[in-house]
């Protein structure tokens, strides 16, 4: 299959924070080369492991993001290992870098360094971009959800526990999100002007943009958020739409408008489950008045909470939807795997992995684009892997030479 | 790209980088309106299709209206009863039409501008055979389409993908849906927080014992609309690569479990769960273990009466040290509870007690400031206010661009576009379109018709 970045030959620079662009480049058909410290990318250290054991070639989350690129290990604090870097960067398309402002340019290799290469696309998905008075600021995913505003919508309707950042990540793939549509944007420039250019991308920028209503709500009425359990944080405080289900789990029971069919549907579901109460009332048949009285009351919604109540989650899932009622059931992630649906969907990938002599069902790339093509081709890199492959066919080094190298330990 | 735009037409965007690109936007809600969105920073021209006679959701409802204890329906000329949207319980304050000389119209919702500023607006009735022949001229027009209605919709008006790869080989079409266009469920309706849930997202986010925080907005409308934007963009670089259009079946949920491929991997290998006792684990952190990692509570409270809130992690060894000098309290460097990662790991309560004690008669900026100064990660927890009204950072990034709409107020703030690129600067257009500004220079000039033609749309309420 091709992917909508082959033929393209990247230089990733190994930092937590830029990984997933380049997982997306890679799985696109991209080359991408990750460069590594001599003590292996970050992304190795953190875990979770194959069997809990430590290990930067078991690293779970980095098999996740890192899938299809090649590991070439260079202590790029050192001269000889610049000059290398500068090298494959002067045959490269893309160069993806995450180091804190001013530290490539220490080591000559700024975007100015490396510019005689018209046609390279040089992106730097920072903290905080290259400029500003919190530049330097140290940042690491959860404080971006603190700073960018999602913690101050997100977390329970006591005002006094803590506000809640999502685990996993999450201010990083919205930086990278970005910085890849810029690089793409790029690309699309480039076919026509065969020329390159430099891209800056702050995760504190497309995390602040990154809050739905909050902004808008702020600046138009002045008002602040409060958070609530499970759903949207709002201006004025609302009744519940997380709710539990007879077998322990939670529905959200997203607001919608109820037509007729729809309601006619839930009323015999819940007649079924005998716990329609008031709203037998003929007045509730008035879609204007059951609407209001949903949107602002108690009735609607304390029979829906019943419903759910007595209910099994899936089973309430599905009847609902079968209804044209789009409440979601609270999956785990590792649920996905047993519904038939993305399997029929083929959203699985199966990877081999050597390591632990079986191959693993990986999640597909966002989208399903034949064309696009972005999905795992292989598994991540072990650290170092390709750093022989790179030095001897793309660099044109003799043995000799990487040896000198490693033996001085700028490779490994 | 686009062929056949008439030698004198007056494109009425400004261009830039993708000048050339029109895509057909038939999106609503919020998922759908970003992927176009955000190719009008770099000049392409997007033609936003709402019903003739009514007008998208986003315009007067939507996020922020005031919400009012009595909602009252109201009815449009020549549609349906609407509400407001119901997932933000909010209501029209009034119609969207002027009911009488002088009566403010409202067509612009502030919302409304975020989603769609840079855009063009046009009126169409896609349920008459006619209107859906110029559904067919306008895709043989563009080099894209987006929708994000349900699965039935675009097949019921003829345009399969088969229908739509006819009628222009070159265009990319993206359908953004809950749960895809094929499949037992792709008649499931979703809207972010749907797929929220039924990802595991919202699962990944709470205190150990309680209930799912989830996300309090939707998390997969906004991120879910960057990723389609991404995809409409991968799109179009591919069809210019071969000249050939192709369709992009995205469906939300499955877009944010690629966003959980960690999880997804421990589960595989290690059996390990998300739905477990221990997770989500708050604000701390697990992969890696680290601590101190948490919010910590400060001196004050918000307008609403919640507290204000810094978050603190240190990584390193050094960052610890350095708290500890801060905090006062350098004897913890050696106190066997907290000298090693792992020790501080495991009696991470009671460091987290002393670092709230100290931090809690202290402003949160200030915490910020000073942990920052010593090498420390910390982080307010800030609000909408404190980013639009305060950050310095966002400040000089000009992240907040002023838009001017007379129809909602004038000058505002907006959320601007974070990429910043140095031969080919993307921009932010000026406000939202109004209702069916562009009807003239899409039907007139880039379909070509008479004046008396498209006079004789409107009689017939075609447009």
């Amino acid at each position: 299959m091709s992917g909508v970045y082959e033929g393209l030959t990247v230089v990733e620079l190994a930092d937590r924070r830029n990984q997933w662009a380049g997982k997306l480049l890679s799985d696109g058909g991209a080359r991408v080369i990750q460069i590594e410290p001599i003590g292996g990318s970050p992304g190795r250290w953190c875990g979770p492991f194959v069997d809990d054991k430590v290990d930067p070639d078991r690293c779970l989350d980095y098999w996740w993001y890192n899938t299809g690129k090649q590991s070439v290990v260079l202590d790029v604090e050192r001269k000889p290992a610049q000059d290398l870097l500068k090298k494959l960067l002067s045959k490269a398309d893309i160069f993806l870098e995450s180091t804190p402002p001013g530290t490539l340019a220490k080591l000559d290799l700024d975007y100015a360094a490396v510019a005689d290469n018209k046609a390279l696309i040089y992106a730097s998905l920072t903290d905080f971009g290259q400029d500003g008075p919190w530049r330097d600021y140290q940042m690491n995913d959860a404080s971006h959800l603190a700073l960018g505003g999602q913690m101050s919508s997100t977390g329970y309707s006591d005002p006094a526990v803590t506000p809640i950042g999502g685990q996993g990540h999450q201010s990083w793939h919205m930086g990278c999100a970005f910085v890849l549509h810029g690089i793409t944007v790029a690309l699309f420039d480039r076919m026509t002007s065969g020329e390159g250019q430099y891209i800056d991308v702050a995760i504190h920028d497309v995390c602040a943009i990154g809050t739905e209503a909050a902004v808008p709500q702020w600046t138009y009425y002045g008002s602040t958020m409060h958070r609530q359990t499970g759903m949207h944080a709002n201006a004025k405080r609302q009744p519940p739409l997380q709710l539990p289900t007879a077998d322990g789990k939670y529905m959200i029971a997203v607001m919608q408008n109820f037509g007729p069919r729809v309601w006619e549907n839930l009323i015999k579901w819940m007649d079924e489950k005998g716990v329609t109460g008031e709203l037998h009332d003929p007045k509730y048949q008035n879609e204007a008045f059951r609407m209001s009285e949903y949107r602002t009351g108690n009735v609607v919604r304390d029979a829906i909470a019943r419903l759910i109540a007595a209910n099994n989650g899936e089973e309430c899932f599905h009847r609902a939807q079968s209804y044209g009622i789009s409440w979601g059931l609270v999956h785990a992630a590792e649920e996905n795997y047993d519904i038939p649906h993305y399997q029929q969907r083929n959203y699985w990938r199966s990877i081999e992995h050597p390591e632990i002599g079986r191959t693993i069902p990986y999640p597909r790339g966002p989208v399903a684009c034949d064309a696009i093509g972005i999905e795992p081709r292989r598994r991540a890199p072990h650290l170092g892997e390709h750093t022989r492959q790179v030095l001897t066919q793309d660099l044109g080094m003799s043995d000799n030479e990487i040896a000198v190298l490693a033996g001085s330990g700028v490779i490994r | 790209m686009s062929a056949n735009i008439p030698v004198n037409a007056k494109i009425p965007v400004r261009p830039g980088v993708l000048s050339g690109i029109r895509v057909l936007d038939f999106t609503w809600k919020t998922v759908g309106p970003w992927a176009p969105r955000l190719l009008t920073h770099y000049g392409a021209e997007v033609i936003h299709v709402e019903r003739a006679g009514g007008y998208d959701d986003h315009r007067v409802n939507a996020t922020p209206s005031t919400v009012s204890d009595n909602p009252q329906p109201i009815r449009l000329p020549g549609t349906k009863k609407v509400y407001s949207d119901p997932q933000f319980n909010t209501v029209r304050e009034e119609p969207a039409v002027a009911q009488s000389p002088g009566e403010k119209k409202l067509y612009a919702a502030p919302y409304f501008n975020t989603l769609h500023n840079g855009k063009l607006a046009i009126s169409l009735n896609t349920k008459d055979p006619e209107g859906r022949k110029i559904v067919d001229q306008l895709i043989g027009k563009c080099d894209a389409l987006v929708e994000n209605f349900s699965a039935e919709v675009l097949p019921s008006w003829g345009l399969t993908w088969e229908r739509i790869h006819e009628l222009n080989p070159r265009l990319v079409y993206m359908s953004a849906s809950g749960f895809g266009h094929t499949g037992e469920w792709k008649g499931y309706r979703s809207f972010g927080p749907t797929a929220q849930a039924q990802s595991g997202m919202s699962l990944a986010s709470g205190l150990p014992g309680k209930p799912p925080a989830g996300w309090g907005f939707s998390y997969l409308d906004v991120m879910g609309g960057w990723m389609g934007g991404l995809a409409l963009i991968q799109g179009l670089l591919k069809a210019k690569q071969t000249g050939k259009g192709c369709y992009i079946d995205y469906s939300v949920t499955e877009g944010a479990m690629s966003m959980l491929g960690t999880y997804m991997l421990d589960y595989q290998v290690n059996g390990r769960r998300t739905r477990r006792p221990d997770f989500p684990p708050g604000n701390r952190s697990i992969f890696p273990a680290v601590a101190p990692h948490n919010t910590y509570r400060c001196a004050g409270k918000d307008r609403n009466g919640q507290d204000w809130w810094v978050f603190i992690a240190c990584e390193t060894q050094a960052q610890f040290e350095s708290l500890c000098g801060l905090i006062g309290q350098p004897n913890l460097v050696s106190d066997p509870r907290f000298a090693t990662n792992e020790a501080r790991v495991a009696n991470q309560d009671e460091l987290d007690a002393i670092i709230g004690r100290w931090t809690r008669a202290r402003r949160r900026y200030d915490i910020m400031r000073k942990c920052q100064t010593a090498g420390i990660i910390a982080a307010v927890v800030q609000s909408a206010e404190d980013r639009v009204e305060y950050d310095p950072q966002l400040q000089h990034r000009e992240m907040h661009p002023i838009i001017n709409n007379p129809e909602v107020g004038g000058d505002f703030p907006y959320e601007g576009y974070p990429v910043k690129l140095s031969r080919t600067p993307a921009f932010v257009h000026g406000r939202a379109p109004t209702l069916a500004e562009h009807n003239q220079y899409v039907y007139g000039e880039l379909l070509g018709m008479s004046a008396t033609e498209i006079a004789g749309l409107r009689e017939r309420g075609i447009i």
